[in-house]
Formats: C-alpha cells, sequence, structure tokens
C-alpha cells in the first residue's frame, strides 16, 4: 500500500453502494485517479463539503496493490466553488471543466501544467465572468493535450490567413482559408483568430482585464468543443448550456 | 449465448439496471428470489407493480402520493400560501420530521446538472412558476441542497420569479447542530455569519 498525500482537483463523484461515492480526482502528483470514498455521504469528517465537483483540496489517498481503484482517505478544501456565489452559468462552467478533464486525460499521467492551467481558470470563473476563462481553458487545454491545430494557417495549403476568416469542420481536423474550406463548413472569425493568438501569448490575468461578453469568441469556443468532442468521440453535455445561454 | 436459462437471464439484467448493483450482486439476487418461496417472490413482484400502478405525482406539487392532489396540497390545515421547493421528493419526509413547518411543498424532480445533461426543462420549473402567477402565494422557500447543482438551481428560480409580488427566500446554511466551530470548513463558517440573526 503506497500512502499518497498531494494537491488535488475533484473532477466528479458517483453514488455507489450504500454511502460510499466513487471519486475521479485529477491529483497533481499522480495525475488522474479514481478511488472509493467510503461512507462519503454520512461522515463529513472525512470529506466535509470537500466532495463538490471543482473543489481544490488537499488530498491523502492510497494506492493498493494490484487494485486499479484508490483508497479516499480524507480531503481538506483549500478552495471551494461553494465560497462564491453561484448561477446556471457558472455551474456550467464548473461542470464543464470536470467534463473535459474526465473526458481527455488518461489515468495516472501527471501534467502539471494542466493543473496550473484549471487552478488559474477556476479562480477568474465567477459570476457574471465565466466566458473568458471556458475560452482560455478550452484554448489551452486543447492545445496542451495536443489537438490544436494551426491557429494562424490553412491546414490545406499552408497560406496565413493574413486577416480573413478561417473556416473549421466537425469531421475534420484544422483551419481551412476560404479557397480550401469543405462544404457546410463554420467559419472563424478574424477577431476570433486574433483572440486565440492573444491567449497563447498572454496570461488569463492579462486576458481578465478586457471586457467580455457571451459573443465575444463564441465561434473560437465552438470551434474548440467541437475538437475537444470528436478527439474523445464524446459530447460535452455542460457545452450544450453554452450554447443555449447565445454562447 | 447466456450461462443461464432465458427468464433467470432476464432478472439478472433487470436488476443490474438498479443503481449500485453490479452483474455480479444482480446474480446472487437473483439466484436469492430463485430459492425463494413462491409466496415471498410474488410479494417482491406484486409491490413492484403496485408501486407503479397506485402511486403518481401529485398535478399540483409533483410529490409523489397515492391521492390527488396529495396529503399537503389537500390539507385545508395547512398553509396553501406557503411553499417549499425541494429537489426530490424524499427531502419532504426530513422537513416534515421537524414538524416546524406547515405550508405545501412543490417538488423539482432533480436540479439543473450541467455534467448530465440536466437543464431548466427537465424539471418542473414551469409548474411553479404557474401557481406563483396565480397569485396566492405569499413566500416561497427554496429548499434545494447547499450544493453547486443546488445553489445554481436555486438561483436559476430566483431569477424567475424575481419581480413576482411573492417573497422569496432561502433556507440557512451553517455549522451543523452539536458539532464544533473549531472543526467548521472554510465554507461553512462563512456561511453561518453570512446567514446569522437578531436575538
Ligand atoms: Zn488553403
Ligand atoms: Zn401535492
Amino acid at each position: 500500500m503506497t500512502l499518497h498525500q498531494s494537491e488535488a482537483i475533484v473532477l466528479r463523484t458517483w453514488p455507489l453502494r450504500e454511502s460510499d461515492l466513487l471519486v475521479s480526482l485529477l491529483t497533481r502528483d499522480l495525475g488522474k485517479v479514481r478511488g472509493v470514498a467510503k461512507a462519503a455521504l454520512k461522515s463529513r469528517k472525512r470529506f466535509g463539503g470537500a466532495l463538490e465537483p471543482m473543489t481544490y483540496v488537499d488530498a491523502a489517498y492510497a494506492e493498493r496493490p494490484r487494485q486499479e481503484l484508490v483508497r479516499m482517505d480524507h480531503f481538506e478544501a483549500i478552495a471551494s466553488p461553494l465560497a462564491l456565489p453561484i448561477d446556471y452559468l457558472r455551474a456550467a462552467t464548473l461542470g464543464y471543466y470536470a467534463e473535459v478533464l474526465e473526458n481527455v486525460l488518461p489515468d495516472h499521467d501527471p501534467q502539471d501544467a494542466i493543473f496550473r492551467l484549471t487552478l488559474a481558470v477556476l479562480e477568474q470563473s465567477q459570476v457574471g465572468r465565466c466566458w473568458m476563462p471556458v475560452t482560455y481553458f478550452s484554448l489551452w487545454i486543447t492545445r496542451l493535450i495536443g489537438w490544436l491545430p494551426e491557429t494562424d494557417r490553412c491546414t490545406e495549403c499552408g497560406q496565413n490567413f493574413a486577416g480573413e476568416a478561417a473556416y473549421f469542420h466537425g469531421l475534420t481536423d484544422g483551419l481551412s482559408c476560404a479557397r480550401h474550406k469543405k462544404p457546410n463548413s463554420s467559419a472563424l472569425g478574424v477577431d476570433s483568430l486574433a483572440l486565440a493568438q492573444r491567449m497563447l501569448r498572454d496570461s488569463i490575468c492579462a486576458m481578465s482585464e478586457e471586457p467580455w461578453t457571451r459573443q465575444s469568441g463564441r465561434d473560437l469556443r465552438r470551434f474548440l468543443v467541437r475538437t475537444l468532442e470528436r478527439h474523445t468521440e464524446r459530447r460535452l453535455n455542460s457545452a450544450e448550456v453554452f450554447s443555449r445561454m447565445g454562447g | 449465448m447466456s450461462r443461464f436459462a432465458q427468464p433467470l437471464t432476464q432478472l439478472i439484467d433487470e436488476l443490474s439496471k438498479l443503481p449500485g448493483i453490479g452483474r455480479k450482486s444482480a446474480q446472487r439476487l437473483a439466484f436469492h428470489i430463485l430459492r425463494a418461496t413462491e409466496q415471498d417472490a410474488f410479494a417482491l413482484a406484486d409491490a413492484i407493480r403496485d408501486l407503479k400502478a397506485q402511486l403518481h405525482l401529485c398535478s399540483i406539487c409533483h410529490n409523489i402520493t397515492d391521492v390527488d392532489p396529495c396529503q399537503f396540497c389537500s390539507n385545508p390545515s395547512r398553509n396553501q400560501a406557503i411553499i417549499c421547493v425541494v429537489e426530490e421528493p424524499s427531502n419532504i419526509a426530513s422537513i416534515e420530521r421537524t414538524k416546524h413547518f406547515n405550508g405545501a411543498y412543490h417538488v423539482l424532480h432533480g436540479t439543473l446538472s450541467p455534467l448530465n445533461g440536466i437543464g431548466p426543462d427537465q424539471l418542473r420549473i414551469d409548474s411553479l412558476v404557474e401557481r406563483v402567477q396565480a397569485g396566492s402565494l405569499q413566500e416561497v422557500i427554496l429548499a434545494t441542497n447547499p450544493t453547486v447543482e443546488g445553489e445554481a438551481t436555486a438561483g436559476y428560480l430566483l431569477q424567475l420569479l424575481r419581480g413576482t409580488p411573492v417573497r422569496i427566500t432561502r433556507i440557512a446554511t451553517g455549522i451543523p447542530a452539536g458539532a464544533d466551530i473549531e472543526y467548521a470548513d472554510e465554507v461553512t463558517m462563512t456561511r453561518a455569519m453570512e446567514g446569522r440573526r437578531e436575538l
């Protein structure tokens, strides 16, 4: 048995038998692990309110020989999403981070850049200002996982978009110029292409100074969500809320 | 091909759809039922059939009931001008145990859950708005859980109902009775401070 003590982010929980929960946890030391939190629904002593999705915790857990599931022993919340007001969009934003990380990350593969990205966007995801961190997270997670195509040139001919819109298609990789776009492609506007460049260059703190509405970077978000969904071959439920809210 | 006779396989299939029951447990339960007396096995089958045949949702509050309207909605000694909004029918029992609430209820049957693809259309929200708009209510108590999804749902309902003359309140959250402040986490302590009341 190997005992671990690590910073971690709770991704999701599922009810198991009785009052046990199955927990998916993004740990800093081991990457994503799954394990059982025994009696989590009955006793608040060991987990308190720290099992809510996207709670940043100090987690104690144990790897057991020849067992895929770890044993979750004790979580202490470092930062809880419940510490700040919550509305439907913020709940969807938190759910989106959890769903994306759950779907794209392999188990037991620690990636510190992704852990830091997640902490950074969590801090920025507050009521009334979620669209920016959602976009920033979508862009960077796609890049860090290695699925982001070139955002400044056409995948077909290599020509720079040079102030023109780019086009993407739900079933294929990459961005195309107007000449090489496939039928039924969607456009990625000039503003959004420039926004993507800025986001890849600047810190999230710098981005948070800019004014944002639900329209800002909407086509970029849709492109990134499609990219994530296509690679994982899974729909992102929480991203549907973004579309429904016009973002 | 299945290892078991068809009726047994079918029972195992059905049982393994239950929450927390895996294939192995389903098999164990199925064999238990197979070994049980005919009387016991049929009693179980009847109980399941009766549950679905006799229970339905109250047409006013969506509580599970065998009469319509339910015992709370049809009781003239309860204050029908105050309704307490809960996530699940099972929450009503917890509130009733306190014997401190004498109003009516409204059951949403869930919370907004972006992760699970549950939006406002899947919850009993429209009928709540209709009850408020009907005009005879004084207060709506939002008693969803103090979780991310419960809070998001309460916030969503508040947005919808704001602007109506009805008083909208949220249940208090904070230190559990009998607990020690020393062991309260930050969120709980903050909530307890925010929700303090005049003595
Ligand atoms: Zn081209
Ligand atoms: Zn009723």
